[in-house]
Protein backbone atom coordinates (compact mmCIF):
# COMPACT_ATOMS: atom_id res chain seq x y z
CA UNK A 1 0.00 0.00 0.00
CA UNK A 2 3.25 2.42 -0.04
CA UNK A 3 2.71 3.39 -3.31
CA UNK A 4 -0.26 4.05 -6.24
CA UNK A 5 -0.01 0.78 -7.81
CA UNK A 6 0.79 -1.27 -4.66
CA UNK A 7 -2.63 0.48 -3.49
CA UNK A 8 -4.88 -0.43 -6.89
CA UNK A 9 -3.15 -4.21 -6.95
CA UNK A 10 -4.39 -4.54 -3.33
CA UNK A 11 -7.54 -3.01 -4.60
CA UNK A 12 -7.73 -5.53 -7.22
CA UNK A 13 -7.83 -8.66 -5.52
CA UNK A 14 -10.84 -7.78 -3.25
CA UNK A 15 -12.59 -5.97 -5.89
CA UNK A 16 -12.69 -9.40 -8.14
CA UNK A 17 -13.36 -11.42 -4.93
CA UNK A 18 -16.81 -8.90 -4.41
CA UNK A 19 -17.63 -8.83 -8.04
CA UNK A 20 -17.56 -12.99 -8.26
CA UNK A 21 -19.92 -12.53 -5.36
CA UNK A 22 -22.55 -10.64 -6.72
CA UNK A 23 -22.39 -12.42 -9.57
CA UNK A 24 -23.00 -15.54 -7.51
CA UNK A 25 -25.83 -13.76 -5.39
CA UNK A 26 -27.45 -12.59 -8.65
CA UNK A 27 -27.53 -16.00 -10.21
CA UNK A 28 -28.68 -17.90 -6.97
CA UNK A 29 -31.58 -15.08 -6.55
CA UNK A 30 -32.88 -16.57 -9.89
CA UNK A 31 -34.23 -19.94 -7.88
CA UNK A 32 -36.14 -17.67 -5.98
CA UNK A 33 -38.49 -16.89 -8.89
CA UNK A 34 -40.48 -20.33 -9.89
CA UNK A 35 -42.87 -18.74 -12.24
CA UNK A 36 -44.70 -20.48 -15.09
CA UNK A 37 -46.78 -19.76 -17.75
CA UNK A 38 -49.42 -21.53 -18.97
CA UNK A 39 -51.06 -21.26 -22.67
CA UNK A 40 -53.26 -22.98 -25.28
CA UNK A 41 -52.66 -24.36 -28.69
CA UNK A 42 -54.41 -25.63 -31.58
CA UNK A 43 -53.39 -27.19 -34.65
CA UNK A 44 -55.68 -25.32 -37.28
CA UNK A 45 -54.87 -27.59 -40.63
CA UNK A 46 -51.92 -30.25 -41.21
CA UNK A 47 -51.33 -31.42 -44.98
CA UNK A 48 -48.84 -33.54 -46.19
CA UNK A 49 -47.22 -32.89 -49.46
CA UNK A 50 -45.04 -35.51 -51.63
CA UNK A 51 -41.94 -32.84 -52.66
CA UNK A 52 -38.22 -33.26 -53.65
CA UNK A 53 -35.57 -32.85 -50.96
CA UNK A 54 -33.90 -30.39 -50.62
CA UNK A 55 -29.96 -31.83 -50.98
CA UNK A 56 -31.34 -34.57 -53.82
CA UNK A 57 -33.50 -33.05 -56.48
CA UNK A 58 -34.32 -36.82 -57.54
CA UNK A 59 -35.34 -38.37 -54.54
CA UNK A 60 -38.77 -37.41 -53.07
CA UNK A 61 -40.10 -36.78 -49.70
CA UNK A 62 -43.25 -35.97 -47.75
CA UNK A 63 -42.89 -32.62 -46.35
CA UNK A 64 -46.27 -31.74 -43.60
CA UNK A 65 -47.63 -28.38 -43.43
CA UNK A 66 -48.87 -27.19 -40.02
CA UNK A 67 -51.03 -23.92 -39.19
CA UNK A 68 -51.30 -23.33 -35.88
CA UNK A 69 -52.99 -21.09 -33.57
CA UNK A 70 -51.10 -20.03 -30.62
CA UNK A 71 -51.82 -18.52 -27.52
CA UNK A 72 -49.13 -18.09 -24.25
CA UNK A 73 -48.59 -15.52 -22.29
CA UNK A 74 -44.75 -15.25 -20.92
CA UNK A 75 -44.18 -12.61 -18.47
CA UNK A 76 -44.44 -14.48 -15.36
CA UNK A 77 -41.06 -15.41 -16.52
CA UNK A 78 -39.37 -12.58 -16.62
CA UNK A 79 -37.21 -11.27 -13.54
CA UNK A 80 -34.50 -9.34 -12.90
CA UNK A 81 -32.54 -11.66 -14.42
CA UNK A 82 -33.69 -12.74 -17.31
CA UNK A 83 -32.13 -11.86 -20.50
CA UNK A 84 -34.08 -13.21 -23.32
CA UNK A 85 -36.78 -16.48 -23.73
CA UNK A 86 -36.27 -18.82 -26.35
CA UNK A 87 -39.55 -20.22 -27.58
CA UNK A 88 -39.91 -23.35 -29.91
CA UNK A 89 -42.83 -24.91 -30.89
CA UNK A 90 -42.09 -28.93 -31.88
CA UNK A 91 -44.19 -31.90 -32.85
CA UNK A 92 -43.79 -35.14 -31.33
CA UNK A 93 -43.96 -38.47 -32.66
CA UNK A 94 -43.31 -41.89 -32.20
CA UNK A 95 -42.45 -43.77 -35.67
CA UNK A 96 -43.55 -47.60 -36.53
CA UNK A 97 -40.02 -48.68 -34.70
CA UNK A 98 -40.81 -47.29 -31.48
CA UNK A 99 -38.82 -44.55 -31.64
CA UNK A 100 -39.66 -40.93 -30.21
CA UNK A 101 -38.77 -38.15 -32.52
CA UNK A 102 -39.31 -34.67 -32.00
CA UNK A 103 -38.89 -32.03 -34.53
CA UNK A 104 -39.02 -27.99 -33.99
CA UNK A 105 -41.05 -26.04 -36.66
CA UNK A 106 -41.43 -22.78 -35.41
CA UNK A 107 -39.12 -20.66 -32.98
CA UNK A 108 -38.90 -17.03 -31.44
CA UNK A 109 -36.71 -15.39 -29.26
CA UNK A 110 -38.43 -13.07 -26.98
CA UNK A 111 -36.17 -10.20 -25.23
CA UNK A 112 -38.62 -8.29 -23.44
CA UNK A 113 -41.53 -7.98 -21.08
CA UNK A 114 -43.74 -6.28 -23.30
CA UNK A 115 -43.09 -8.46 -26.19
CA UNK A 116 -43.83 -11.70 -24.12
CA UNK A 117 -47.64 -12.55 -25.13
CA UNK A 118 -47.82 -14.57 -27.88
CA UNK A 119 -51.37 -14.41 -29.94
CA UNK A 120 -50.59 -15.79 -33.27
CA UNK A 121 -52.45 -17.69 -36.05
CA UNK A 122 -48.86 -18.61 -37.97
CA UNK A 123 -47.68 -21.51 -40.95
CA UNK A 124 -44.54 -22.96 -39.66
CA UNK A 125 -41.42 -21.81 -40.01
CA UNK A 126 -39.24 -24.87 -40.25
CA UNK A 127 -39.96 -27.85 -42.38
CA UNK A 128 -41.71 -30.76 -41.18
CA UNK A 129 -40.75 -33.74 -42.18
CA UNK A 130 -39.05 -37.22 -41.13
CA UNK A 131 -35.89 -38.42 -41.26
CA UNK A 132 -37.17 -41.67 -43.43
CA UNK A 133 -38.93 -39.62 -45.51
CA UNK A 134 -42.66 -40.55 -45.10
CA UNK A 135 -45.07 -40.25 -42.67
CA UNK A 136 -47.01 -43.02 -43.66
CA UNK A 137 -45.23 -45.47 -40.89
CA UNK A 138 -45.87 -42.54 -38.40
CA UNK A 139 -47.89 -42.30 -35.38
CA UNK A 140 -49.43 -39.71 -34.47
CA UNK A 141 -48.04 -36.45 -32.83
CA UNK A 142 -48.46 -34.16 -30.25
CA UNK A 143 -47.49 -30.60 -30.72
CA UNK A 144 -46.08 -28.40 -27.90
CA UNK A 145 -44.94 -25.22 -26.89
CA UNK A 146 -41.74 -25.46 -24.79
CA UNK A 147 -39.38 -22.18 -23.63
CA UNK A 148 -36.25 -21.86 -22.21
CA UNK A 149 -35.26 -19.00 -19.98
CA UNK A 150 -31.84 -17.15 -20.60
CA UNK A 151 -30.87 -15.55 -17.57
CA UNK A 152 -28.22 -12.74 -17.29
CA UNK A 153 -25.87 -14.83 -14.97
CA UNK A 154 -26.96 -17.97 -13.82
CA UNK A 155 -28.55 -21.25 -14.96
CA UNK A 156 -30.47 -21.94 -18.14
CA UNK A 157 -33.98 -23.57 -17.37
CA UNK A 158 -36.87 -24.57 -19.38
CA UNK A 159 -40.38 -25.61 -19.15
CA UNK A 160 -43.37 -26.58 -21.42
CA UNK A 161 -46.03 -23.55 -22.04
CA UNK A 162 -48.87 -25.30 -23.97
CA UNK A 163 -49.59 -28.67 -25.61
CA UNK A 164 -52.19 -29.78 -27.56
CA UNK A 165 -55.19 -32.15 -26.63
CA UNK A 166 -55.23 -35.00 -28.51
CA UNK A 167 -52.31 -36.26 -30.96
CA UNK A 168 -53.08 -34.98 -34.35
CA UNK A 169 -52.70 -38.07 -37.07
CA UNK A 170 -51.13 -37.17 -40.03
CA UNK A 171 -53.10 -37.22 -43.25
CA UNK A 172 -52.12 -39.20 -46.37
CA UNK A 173 -49.52 -37.33 -48.75
CA UNK A 174 -50.44 -36.17 -52.10
CA UNK A 175 -49.28 -34.31 -54.46
CA UNK A 176 -49.34 -30.79 -54.43
CA UNK A 177 -51.74 -28.17 -56.86
CA UNK A 178 -49.88 -27.55 -59.82
CA UNK B 1 6.59 17.85 -6.57
CA UNK B 2 9.03 15.60 -8.92
CA UNK B 3 7.33 13.04 -11.71
CA UNK B 4 8.70 10.24 -9.97
CA UNK B 5 7.15 11.35 -6.72
CA UNK B 6 3.22 11.80 -8.33
CA UNK B 7 4.05 8.84 -9.67
CA UNK B 8 4.50 7.01 -6.68
CA UNK B 9 2.17 8.30 -4.65
CA UNK B 10 3.89 7.08 -1.24
CA UNK B 11 1.80 7.44 1.99
CA UNK B 12 3.16 6.79 5.73
CA UNK B 13 2.47 3.68 7.72
CA UNK B 14 -0.48 4.47 9.45
CA UNK B 15 -1.48 5.90 6.35
CA UNK B 16 -1.20 2.91 4.54
CA UNK B 17 -3.33 1.33 7.48
CA UNK B 18 -6.25 3.86 7.02
CA UNK B 19 -6.20 2.67 3.26
CA UNK B 20 -6.43 -0.78 3.59
CA UNK B 21 -9.48 -0.34 6.23
CA UNK B 22 -10.99 2.07 4.33
CA UNK B 23 -10.93 -0.43 0.69
CA UNK B 24 -11.77 -3.38 3.06
CA UNK B 25 -15.18 -1.82 4.40
CA UNK B 26 -15.80 0.06 1.40
CA UNK B 27 -15.67 -2.88 -1.05
CA UNK B 28 -17.92 -5.56 1.09
CA UNK B 29 -20.24 -2.84 2.13
CA UNK B 30 -20.64 -1.97 -1.99
CA UNK B 31 -21.43 -5.31 -2.91
CA UNK B 32 -24.27 -6.11 -0.34
CA UNK B 33 -25.44 -2.53 -0.59
CA UNK B 34 -25.76 -2.94 -4.82
CA UNK B 35 -27.38 -6.43 -4.45
CA UNK B 36 -29.97 -4.89 -2.55
CA UNK B 37 -30.67 -2.11 -4.17
CA UNK B 38 -30.90 -3.48 -7.20
CA UNK B 39 -32.95 -6.25 -5.96
CA UNK B 40 -35.55 -4.21 -4.79
CA UNK B 41 -35.83 -1.69 -8.09
CA UNK B 42 -35.87 -4.97 -10.14
CA UNK B 43 -32.92 -3.88 -12.19
CA UNK B 44 -29.47 -5.66 -13.33
CA UNK B 45 -28.42 -2.13 -14.69
CA UNK B 46 -28.93 -0.39 -11.11
CA UNK B 47 -26.88 -3.29 -8.99
CA UNK B 48 -24.23 -2.84 -11.74
CA UNK B 49 -24.18 0.50 -11.56
CA UNK B 50 -24.15 1.02 -8.25
CA UNK B 51 -20.96 -1.29 -7.96
CA UNK B 52 -18.82 0.55 -10.45
CA UNK B 53 -19.64 3.99 -9.42
CA UNK B 54 -18.88 2.89 -5.46
CA UNK B 55 -15.62 1.70 -6.87
CA UNK B 56 -14.67 4.45 -9.10
CA UNK B 57 -15.16 6.81 -5.74
CA UNK B 58 -13.27 4.40 -3.62
CA UNK B 59 -10.19 4.68 -6.38
CA UNK B 60 -10.88 8.74 -6.17
CA UNK B 61 -10.27 8.27 -2.44
CA UNK B 62 -7.50 5.83 -1.70
CA UNK B 63 -5.41 5.87 -5.09
CA UNK B 64 -4.14 9.47 -4.77
CA UNK B 65 -1.74 10.17 -2.28
CA UNK B 66 -4.14 12.56 -0.07
CA UNK B 67 -2.60 14.74 2.76
CA UNK B 68 -4.73 12.72 5.39
CA UNK B 69 -2.48 9.76 4.96
CA UNK B 70 0.56 11.76 5.14
CA UNK B 71 -0.35 12.87 8.64
CA UNK B 72 1.89 10.72 10.54
CA UNK B 73 5.34 10.69 8.95
CA UNK B 74 7.96 8.36 10.39
CA UNK B 75 10.28 10.07 13.11
CA UNK B 76 13.77 9.23 12.13
CA UNK B 77 16.82 9.12 15.01
CA UNK B 78 18.98 12.32 15.05
CA UNK B 79 22.64 12.23 13.75
CA UNK B 80 24.18 12.84 16.49
CA UNK B 81 22.47 9.19 18.10
CA UNK B 82 23.43 7.57 14.84
CA UNK B 83 27.50 8.49 15.23
CA UNK B 84 27.34 7.45 19.15
CA UNK B 85 26.29 4.17 17.77
CA UNK B 86 28.43 3.87 15.31
CA UNK B 87 31.63 4.43 17.81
Amino acid sequence: MHSIYARANGISGLWSTCVMVLLGAVALSSFLFNAESKGSLDIVSLKVFHSKTRRYPFRNEEIGFVKFNLSADLTPLFNWNTKQLFVYLEAEYTNAQGVNNTVVIWDRIVRRKDDATIDIIQKEKYKLRDLSGSFSNVLPAQYSLKYSVMPYVGVLTYGEAARTMKAIDFPDARDSVS
Amino acid sequence: MTIQELVEGRIDFKGQKTADDIVRVVLITSTFLSFVIGFAFSSLMITMSTFVLCTVALSLVVLPPWPMFNRHPVTWLSESVQEQSQK
